[in-house]
């Protein structure tokens, strides 16, 4: 488990040194960032994925949505979303994310949704309400079309969520108080009633904006202190 | 689903508030992907005072506080309000401090996407104009705030001390006591202890004759025995009022007024008579007592110390003009009175009207004479010979007592403005019906008419029937808009220069012809318009306002600009007066405030606005 305790950047090293090709070769090019920068200086790119499943072995990415958080604003001119044409049937997801097997018909090919994700969070850390979930799927999808591995680094606001809220001794947050919605109503943050990648990615960076603010009371963060720790 | 590429949450929000929701839906759906979005905790600062904007925040969650340069809260912001618009319309740095008061979210768009929103949607931009008219509004509010207090009760005993007090040790005699009070000139002392500097006791004229040469005490009686010990004392910090009411009282003529212990000045009853003769009430009640027109001349030299206090103890414009004009008609009236008694009564019933300012209760400082005489039908030739030697009388009396003629002749001395009512009936109707743009441009001061003196019954008449005609008067009130829109306000101020129209500059600006004028002359068409007997410009909005031809908002936004207008005016006229310069209507850019500069561009821009609306609603193109 020796490679369990490199850092984020040397894994992104090694698998450069990989046999790895195209888009995700470039993406690994750029040094990841520095822990102990100041939060203020680091650039985010606000990611949301709607899948079929929750296995990325068997689940599919069916949309796509992201938006950059730079220089603590969200910058809504650079934000992109689409439908990923991923050649097999949403099912009864559908009901979740709205996205139906017409709406796919009309979507990108993965490799090229891929390519832009790749390419936007070059020089940003990933930022995602359980990331977990965004990491896994982007690792699964460039092992099957470039044959590498993908690193990021990763901020999920889900994890800072269950470190702000208050409980009793290590017992767990009342159920539910984590997801998304229920974070945002916290800080008194709009409610969006869409549910769209894009629409996540931005309600995403935004409370994101408000539990940095929380958390660095009247000092100023480090990008250590609020990264993921996987 | 297809993905809301629009990003309708945010779209929706915007289509909710204004002046977003002016905005056509191509138009609209764009803006999302233009905006960034922040966030900033409570108590953080948006947009900072002094500072350069570059950005309209439109406020999504939380709130904010909208402070002025004197730290006054000017307005609080709630979700879909945006601010910013005031620099990024009238140019850095702001004047006003935008905090947080609440966790806030704000959608921000840049300068460059405000612009071009502004220039392509007539409507969007016009909600910023009017936003900041409301801002100006809390600028009016303010200064009548404080104008609200009577001048006379906010006047505080520190400044009415005008010289140190002439204190003597309590072991002298009274001749030595005496001594001092010859030397320097005072008519009363303060007994301080030998050996410390507290008040002990007073000795004043009164107490040197009445307890000494009356009593035939010799010259080395010692000054404790005749002296009034412990007397009674003023605070510094007491209001002028309060220590009135003392001296009244008690029958005090001399009170010590101690800071602490310490003894710091004396008020006599003098200086009480000095404060209470600045006060307008006694100035016209002076005006009534004069025999002559010298006498009366005497009096009304201190109408400008009047103003002058007025204006320093923060009077709001509207109100000074009204005592500037109550005086000013007491002293006409006086005359008149004065004039009849040398002339022998009048041989028919007459009216003297009074045009113009002080006609409209707006009378300011450096004002010349503006009357008319108005003569019973039954009036002889001959008779108009004694309302032509009245109106010398007067006019010359006038002159002496500070009013100089009119430029334009319009007075009671011009045989013209001396009629006979029918006379003046068939003039108005000439005016009204067959109106020559010139010859209207100078009679519009006769549609500003007040009765001074006489038979009131008679204006009464004359002004019934022009307000009957007026309404319909298409072609005379199309020209009399046209003439109220030709006297621009300026831009604004650039570099110490006031900035005109094409780009012109001026070393000073005419707030009389292009700022008071304008609103006055806006005012008097919508008031003729709607057949108002109302002559106050005020007033007349207020009618025009009522009548329905200006909404509310524009209405007090108007009356804000013009009460703005006239205050600065009135303030460069006092400043004037305290200097011993000439009274007159034109401002150097570089007496005025960043805060007047910026206020009164803004109430500029409402006239301006004004003047388009009038224009519009006059099409001229058929003149």
């Amino acid at each position: 488990m020796a490679w369990f305790r490199r850092t984020a950047d040397e894994r992104r090293q090694r698998a450069l040194r990989g046999s790895v090709r195209g888009p995700l070769a470039e993406y690994l090019a750029t040094p990841f960032q520095a822990d102990h920068r100041p939060l203020a200086e680091v650039e985010f790119l606000a990611l949301d994925y709607e899948t079929t499943g929750m296995d990325p072995d068997r689940d599919h990415v069916v949309a796509v949505g992201f938006v950059p958080l730079v220089g603590g604003r969200i910058e809504l001119s650079r934000a992109r979303s689409f439908v990923v044409a991923a050649g097999v049937e949403v099912g009864r997801s559908a009901t979740v994310h709205g996205v139906t097997d017409d709406d796919l018909v009309g979507g990108v090919a993965l490799e090229q949704a891929m390519e832009e994700v790749l390419a936007a969070l070059t020089g940003r850390v990933l930022l995602a309400h359980f990331a977990t979930l965004e990491r896994r799927f982007t690792r699964a999808a460039c092992a099957r079309l470039w044959s590498g591995a993908f690193e990021c680094q990763s901020v999920d606001t889900l994890e800072l969520q269950r470190r702000l809220i208050p409980t009793a001794f290590g017992a767990d947050p009342a159920p539910g108080s984590l997801r998304l919605w229920a974070a945002r109503d916290r800080y008194g943050l709009p409610v969006y009633k869409a549910h769209d990648p894009l629409i996540d990615a931005i309600a995403c960076a935004e409370l994101f904006l408000a539990q940095a603010d929380e958390l660095s009371g009247e000092g100023s963060l480090t990008l250590k202190s609020v990264l993921a720790q996987s | 689903m297809a993905l809301d590429v629009e990003l309708s949450e945010i779209r929706d929000f915007l289509a909710r508030h204004a002046p977003f929701d002016t905005l056509p839906p191509d138009v609209l759906g764009k803006l999302p992907r233009k905006l960034a979005i922040e966030y900033y905790r409570r108590g953080r600062s948006i947009i900072t005072r002094g500072r350069d904007n570059h950005s309209l925040f439109i406020l999504r969650s939380g709130a904010v506080d909208v402070r002025d340069d004197q730290d006054l809260l000017v307005d609080k912001g709630e979700p879909g309000d945006a601010f910013g618009a005031i620099t990024l319309t009238l140019g850095n740095p702001s004047a006003f401090e935008v905090s947080t008061i609440e966790d806030s979210l704000f959608y921000v768009l840049p300068e460059g996407e405000f612009r071009a929103l502004v220039a392509g949607n007539p409507d969007f931009a016009h909600f910023f104009d009017e936003l900041r008219a409301r801002r100006m509004g809390g600028a009016v509010a303010r200064l009548q705030d404080s104008g609200s207090t009577q001048a006379m009760l906010k006047t505080s005993v520190r400044d009415l001390i005008r010289r140190e007090p002439i204190t003597i040790r309590v072991g002298v005699s009274v001749q030595e006591a005496a001594r001092a009070m010859r030397d320097q000139g005072a008519s009363s002392l303060l007994v301080v202890g030998d050996d410390h500097d507290e008040l002990v006791g007073i000795v004043t004229d009164r107490d040197l004759r009445n307890r000494v040469l009356a009593e035939g005490r010799p010259g080395e009686t010692p000054l404790r025995e005749v002296m009034t010990e412990r007397p009674i004392t003023g605070d510094i910090g007491a209001l002028a009022f309060e220590v009135l009411l003392e001296m009244v009282g008690r029958n005090i003529h001399h009170l010590p007024i101690l800071d602490g212990s310490r003894p710091v000045g004396v008020i006599t009853t003098t200086d009480l008579m000095r404060m209470v003769q600045a006060s307008p009430i006694y100035l016209v009640g002076d005006v009534q007592k004069q025999q002559t027109a010298a006498g009366v001349a005497a009096v009304n030299a201190r109408l400008s110390a009047v103003v002058e206090s007025l204006v320093s103890q923060d009077a709001t414009a509207e109100d000074i003009g009204r005592v500037v004009t109550a005086i000013g008609d007491a002293v006409e009236r006086r005359l008149l009175v004065l004039a009849e008694q040398e002339l022998g009564p009048a041989p028919v019933p007459y009216v003297w009207v009074t045009l113009g300012s002080r006609a409209r209760l707006e009378q300011a400082l450096a004002a010349d004479q503006d009357h008319a005489l108005i003569l019973d039908n039954a009036a002889t030739d001959a008779d108009l010979d004694w309302f032509a030697r009245l109106a010398e009388w007067v006019t010359a009396a006038l002159v002496e007592c500070g009013y100089p003629r009119c430029d334009g002749d319009v007075m009671a001395t011009n045989p013209q403005w001396r009629m006979r009512l029918r006379d003046w009936k068939a003039a108005f109707t000439t005016w009204l019906t067959e109106p020559v743009p010139d010859a209207i441009l100078r009679a519009s001061i006769f549609f500003d008419m007040r009765p001074i003196h006489g038979d009131v019954g008679l204006h009464a008449k004359l002004a019934n029937g022009i307000l009957k005609q007026s309404p319909d008067a298409r072609l005379f009130l199309a020209h009399l808009a046209k003439a109220a829109t030709l006297n621009e306000p300026p831009l604004g101020f650039f570099k110490g220069f006031v900035l005109a129209k094409e780009g012109e500059h001026r070393d000073t600006l005419d707030i009389k012809r292009g700022g008071v004028g304008a609103v006055v002359e806006l005012a008097r068409v919508h008031a003729l318009a709607v057949g108002s007997p109302a002559l106050n410009t005020q007033a007349r909005i207020a009618a025009a306002v009522a009548a329905g031809i200006i909404n509310e908002d524009k209405g007090a936004d108007l009356s804000d600009a013009f009460e703005y207008i006239s205050y600065v005016r009135l303030r460069h006229q006092a400043a004037q007066v305290r200097a011993g310069h000439e009274v007159d209507n034109r401002v150097n850019p570089d007496q005025l405030s960043s805060f007047d500069k910026r206020h009164l561009r803004e109430a500029f821009g409402i006239v301006r606005s004004a003047q388009s609306a009038m224009a519009s609603r006059y099409p001229t193109n058929f003149m």
